[in-house]
């Protein structure tokens, strides 16, 4: 472990792409500002996963990489539904999903909203309606906010959060 | 031999059910009027699954399998529908009455079952795991899948492989660049061509960029499992720098549409660059994670697949290597020829697992050097021909199976079968001597994929 700290001690701090982190710092401030005004600091998000390709989940999961780190802005990814003010959807509603995604959304708390996320879920992704698909969502459920990509990459999936703080 | 996949196809008076092994094919005949035949079950437990989902997909018997329960068809599924037969052609179906699914469950005294899924604690896919437990330790784990199944198979049936293309890519996004060179392949064994060497380095090193960003997400979520944070946001920093790079190299951070037939310029001098400095990292990497003994505590012994029962599944890829099987479809005169060496490891826990993970980033990095290639080229595809192709790759997670049907210029029958299809039976085997606690240190340390899975 000492390499490592002294690692940390002798580089300091990074910055890779100078145009791209100036462009996530001014996002930031501005997610950070709202979450802080409109859900009192902590926006607690539950992501559901009706059938994507796993490539949503990915980006998602690099939103916690040290480029984006989106918990230091009050956004967290809530491990059960009861704790969580939204809830985030990825994937084409599956038949097999379909009522483990409705129970998830009941069992959060209102007020609550929907967001989707990625082409999937709106069947806008090039995947084709058969038996085992229920797109699209809003079929099932009120949509608050679209996140469109296939997937979309992390900054564009704080732009969108950022878009649907501005709506609510 | 090593059993590869088994699946079903209807004919005009019959259904095929064809055995694929690693050094041949076997194909029998069904009647179909009273679809029946005899389970492989009893030679090959990993065959179950596929039993289970032709009986679901075209309602043949396995008249003496000890395990006739649905598999895709989940409790809410019209009943005695069969949505891989021709005649099957409805574009929705409406939930019927929930029938319980009947676990494997484990009973007696003091032993209860514990629940898990379909949906997880964490950012992860949909799946269902079934314990049963002693205390904290775990008697009997069922894994159930096929939550996220979209009917690929169905959905690909009467394309041109041209159009298939942007529904494949979308399988397995963890695989996408392997699900891309199947298909590569199959198209150039219906047009009866050969691919120059320069695209076969080209696509060779996308597929080795993506196993090494997907490596690279594991050997920090592997550590994450085990309570240290700290590998996470190492490595997590080194996948999206990799994620970047192959945005750059690809035109897409997955690498969807990647593989073509055309070859872009790479900027040779900045990549060697870049390459040198991932190698500097992964170096650090290795040598610090490697002196964390706490770290080291919780992955070795910790979910043992002995090498018996790797073979006896007939296990793949990442899986397979940490437990002593020598089975990676690189081992060929191409990748030999670039510097390709398998990873190995014998003790089949986490900690192998881990290490294979190590093994393979260094030896992609060294490998890229080797496909790098300034000539630009263009490559014409000639007609496609009606047939039946088979092909393989290996993907981040092992040996990927393709095989399509052309038929009048379509796809009359499409079937893969995912490295996870495989490992997923033989994850219950890893269970034997660990408490409940470490289930998801060791289901991370295999990272299969679930949407490759279920399809």
């Amino acid at each position: 472990m000492i390499k490592f700290w002294n690692r940390r001690l002798h580089e300091g701090k990074v910055t890779e792409d100078v145009h791209l982190e100036k462009e996530l710092d001014a996002i930031k401030k501005e997610i950070k500002d709202r979450v802080k005004k409109k859900f009192a600091g902590s926006l607690a998000i539950r992501m559901v996963d009706s059938g994507s390709c796993n490539a949503c989940e990915a980006e998602c999961n690099a939103l916690a990489n040290p480029y984006y780190d989106l918990e230091r802005l009050g956004i967290y990814f809530v491990a059960s539904p009861r704790h969580a003010d939204v809830m985030l959807l990825s994937g084409v509603m599956t038949f097999n999903m379909t009522p483990h995604v409705k129970d998830a959304y009941e069992q959060i708390p209102a007020p609550k909203w929907v967001i989707s996320l990625g082409d999937c879920p709106m069947m806008k992704a090039p995947f084709e309606q058969t038996h085992a698909i229920n797109a699209p969502v809003d079929k099932h459920l009120k949509i608050a906010h679209h996140i469109a990509g296939c997937p979309p990459s992390p900054l564009e999936i704080m732009q969108g959060l950022l878009e649907f703080l501005g709506k609510i | 031999m090593r059993f590869i996949a088994r699946y079903a196809k209807e004919l005009k008076n019959h259904f095929e059910v064809i055995t694929i092994y690693d050094s041949e094919v076997q194909r029998e005949v069904v009647s179909l009027e009273n679809p029946s035949m005899k389970t492989l079950a009893k030679r090959h437990p990993a065959a179950v699954w596929f039993e289970r989902k032709i009986q679901d997909d075209f309602g043949i018997k396995f008249s003496d399998a000890y395990d006739k329960r649905p598999l895709v068809h989940q409790e809410r599924f019209a009943k005695d529908i069969h949505p891989m037969r021709k005649s099957f052609t409805q574009k929705s179906i409406q939930e019927e009455e929930y029938i319980p699914y009947k676990y494997e469950e484990i009973s007696g005294d003091g032993v209860f079952q514990v629940a898990v899924g379909p949906i997880h604690a964490g950012i992860i896919e949909p799946g269902h795991f079934q314990f049963s437990q002693a205390g904290e330790e775990m008697l009997h784990l069922e894994v159930r899948h096929f939550y996220k199944h979209r009917g690929i198979e169905k959905m690909l049936e009467g394309k041109t492989l041209f159009d298939a293309k942007a529904i494949i890519e979308r399988i397995s996004g963890n695989e996408s660049i392997a699900y891309q060179i199947c298909l590569r392949d199959i198209m150039l064994q219906s047009s009866k061509q050969e691919l120059s060497q320069n695209l076969q380095k080209r696509h060779a090193l996308f597929l080795e960029l993506e196993r090494t960003i997907h490596h690279l997400t594991d050997l920090g979520f592997i550590p994450n499992d085990a309570g240290f944070g700290a590998a996470m946001s190492f490595a997590s920093k080194l996948a999206e720098d990799t994620r970047r790079k192959f945005q750059e190299l690809s035109g897409h951070r997955f690498g969807f549409g990647a593989v073509d037939f055309s070859i872009d310029l790479i900027d040779r001098v900045s990549f060697l660059e870049w390459l040198d400095k991932l190698q500097k990292d992964v170096d650090f990497f290795e040598d610090w994670i490697m002196d964390v003994p706490s770290l080291w505590d919780r992955f070795d012994t910790t979910g043992i697949l002995p090498l018996k029962k790797a073979v006896k599944y007939d296990t793949v890829g990442v899986v397979a290597r940490a437990s002593g099987i020598s089975v990676d479809r690189r081992i060929n005169s191409f990748y030999l020829k670039h510097g390709f060496e398998m990873a190995s490891e014998i003790s089949g826990d986490v900690a192998a697992r881990f290490k294979i993970r190590l093994q393979e980033v260094n030896n992609s990095i060294l490998m890229m050097r080797n496909f790098l290639d300034e000539n630009v080229e263009e490559f014409k595809l000639d007609t496609l021909n009606d047939g039946e192709f088979f092909s393989f790759c290996e993907s981040s997670i092992g040996e990927l199976f393709m095989s399509i049907e052309i038929k009048d210029g379509v796809i009359e029958r499409f079937f893969v079968r995912d490295p996870s299809f495989i490992n997923w039976q033989a994850v219950h085997l890893m269970m034997r001597s660990d408490i409940i606690a470490d289930f998801p240190l060791i289901n991370k340390s295999c990272d299969l994929s679930y949407a490759g899975n279920d399809l």
